[in-house]
């Protein structure tokens, strides 16, 4: 079998029926969302529609100039998105995750294809859209949680950070333990994830090579490694970014700026 | 050794402290009066950095009260707070991440030998370091917060309502023990009417 079965024209008017399930019923509980529900999807299927002739292109061209621009669009892309649904300001917050972002990922990936997959071309497009992807979007989640939880848990607990400076700590010293209740909170659901994975999940990565004709034994050692390079850039990427923000939040005297929040709070 | 100059302090509209002066000496025993909201846990906060003047200066030990020279002082105050925001976990572990800051690391062996006589003397069982601080009176906190000060060798405390929930007997004591150090200087935030006799206490009535 080459590759999946192609859907044809009927199948995505099949599909388009099946979308009714979810409307009618959101529509008939009066949710409120039907709109949203209605944007969202179209959304999701321009924004697909165009990335599917983009990546034709794209790997076709497999140039490895394009590549590190288009993977720098991703990872710009996930930077703002990481600081505006953590609660933070854009403005304060984008370069240094940026930064991290961009020393996590690129190691990763960079390293994913020339000592995993030990590629020749360390820079195709394939591997590294498809894995910068994975790892990249699997990382921003964690992302999220670790920087919105320990920025506002430092503005809710600011008493017990002040009680730990007034102690001699140095501020590497009195925000360790704060860095480490976020790191647990951002950790937590990806090792719980791993510990099922297989029983309850199969990942969408296995699913789409199987479908594209892998053998599932392929397969899963793709899943594997790049379960762990996901774990990886992860916490490496968390790290990094509290590490880059820091500077950014604090008075010299070692106080949080309070106007590094978004003001919708 | 503290000498704060023509203060203001304002948080919105609120004039929390308006051209304060006021002059500390080495050895004072200062007792802190004023009606809540006056401002007295924020004088504590400007004299520790965590807040800053909107004008005037503050210095200690006749150098101004910069950004940098504030970690300095940090590491020679002990400060117990009123809100006993001390941490999480076992009472040992706070004890034990005080002493592992590069600055408190060459009290660790002394501090250790001292800990079980504070204790003692505040009337705290050797059991409660196993407990979870969270697990604790309010009382019991304030006195461990007292210890994990008094561990760390320091001179100077600033006390904000250190002892308010300790019974009559502990509070005495408590109050004794830090007034009637001479080598002591200590600014106290306190609803109390006890004051020990014999010593010099001044007071500062914020208002």
């Amino acid at each position: 079998m080459d590759g999946a079965i192609d859907l044809s024209s009927f199948s995505m008017l099949m599909c388009a029926l099946l979308l009714l399930v979810p409307i009618i019923m959101v529509w008939y509980f009066k949710l409120g969302i039907t709109k949203n529900l209605i944007i969202s999807t179209l959304r999701m299927i321009i924004q697909l529609v165009l990335i599917g002739f983009f990546l034709e292109y794209l790997f076709k061209y497999n140039n490895w100039l394009i590549n590190i621009l288009w993977f720098l669009v991703m990872i710009t892309a996930a930077g703002f998105s990481i600081v505006k649904n953590s609660g933070l300001k854009i403005k304060h917050f984008v370069l240094p995750v940026l930064l991290s972002l961009l020393i996590a990922n690129f190691f990763t990936v960079l390293y994913f294809n020339s000592f995993i997959v030990n590629l020749d071309f360390v820079l195709d497009a394939k591997y590294m859209i498809a894995i910068g992807g994975m790892v990249l979007g699997n990382s921003l989640r964690s992302n999220v949680i670790t920087l919105g939880d320990f920025y506002k848990s430092l503005r809710k607990d600011e008493q017990l950070y002040f009680y730990k400076l007034s102690l001699g700590a140095t501020q590497y010293e009195a925000l360790l333990q704060f860095a480490k209740k976020s790191f647990l909170s951002a950790l937590n659901p990806t090792i719980a994830t791993m510990a099922t994975m297989g029983l309850v999940s199969l990942p969408g990565m296995m699913t789409g090579q199987i479908l594209g004709g892998s053998v599932p034994l392929v397969a899963i050692k793709y899943q594997i490694a790049i379960m762990i390079a996901i774990l990886a850039s992860t916490v490496l990427s968390i790290s990094l970014a509290i590490l880059f923000t820091v500077p950014y939040s604090f008075s010299k005297s070692g106080v949080l700026k309070k106007n590094i929040f978004q003001k919708t709070e | 050794m503290f000498n704060i100059q023509h203060i203001t302090k304002q948080f919105s509209n609120n004039f929390i402290l308006s051209d304060f002066s006021y002059h500390i000496l080495q050895g004072d025993k200062v007792n802190i009066i004023g009606r809540s909201g006056i401002g007295k846990t924020t004088l504590f906060k400007l004299l520790l950095g965590f807040e800053k003047p909107d004008n005037g200066t503050i210095s200690f030990e006749n150098h101004e009260l910069t950004d940098s020279k504030v970690w300095e002082l940090r590491k020679r105050v002990a400060y117990v707070s009123q809100d006993l925001s001390i941490g999480r976990g076992k009472v040992q572990s706070l004890f034990d991440e005080t002493l592992e800051y590069k600055a408190n690391f060459q009290l660790k062996s002394i501090a250790y030998e001292t800990l079980y006589e504070h204790m003692d003397y505040f009337e705290l069982p050797k059991s409660l370091l196993q407990k979870d601080i969270e697990s604790l009176s309010g009382g019991e906190k304030q006195r461990i917060a007292i210890v994990n000060a008094l561990i760390l060798k320091r001179k100077i405390f600033f006390l904000d309502e250190a002892s308010s929930a300790l019974d009559k007997p502990l509070r005495i004591k408590t109050i004794d023990y830090f007034m009637l150090n001479p080598n002591f200087t200590v600014l106290s935030i306190s609803h109390d009417n006890y004051l020990p006799v014999g010593v010099e206490i001044r007071t500062l009535k914020l208002d």
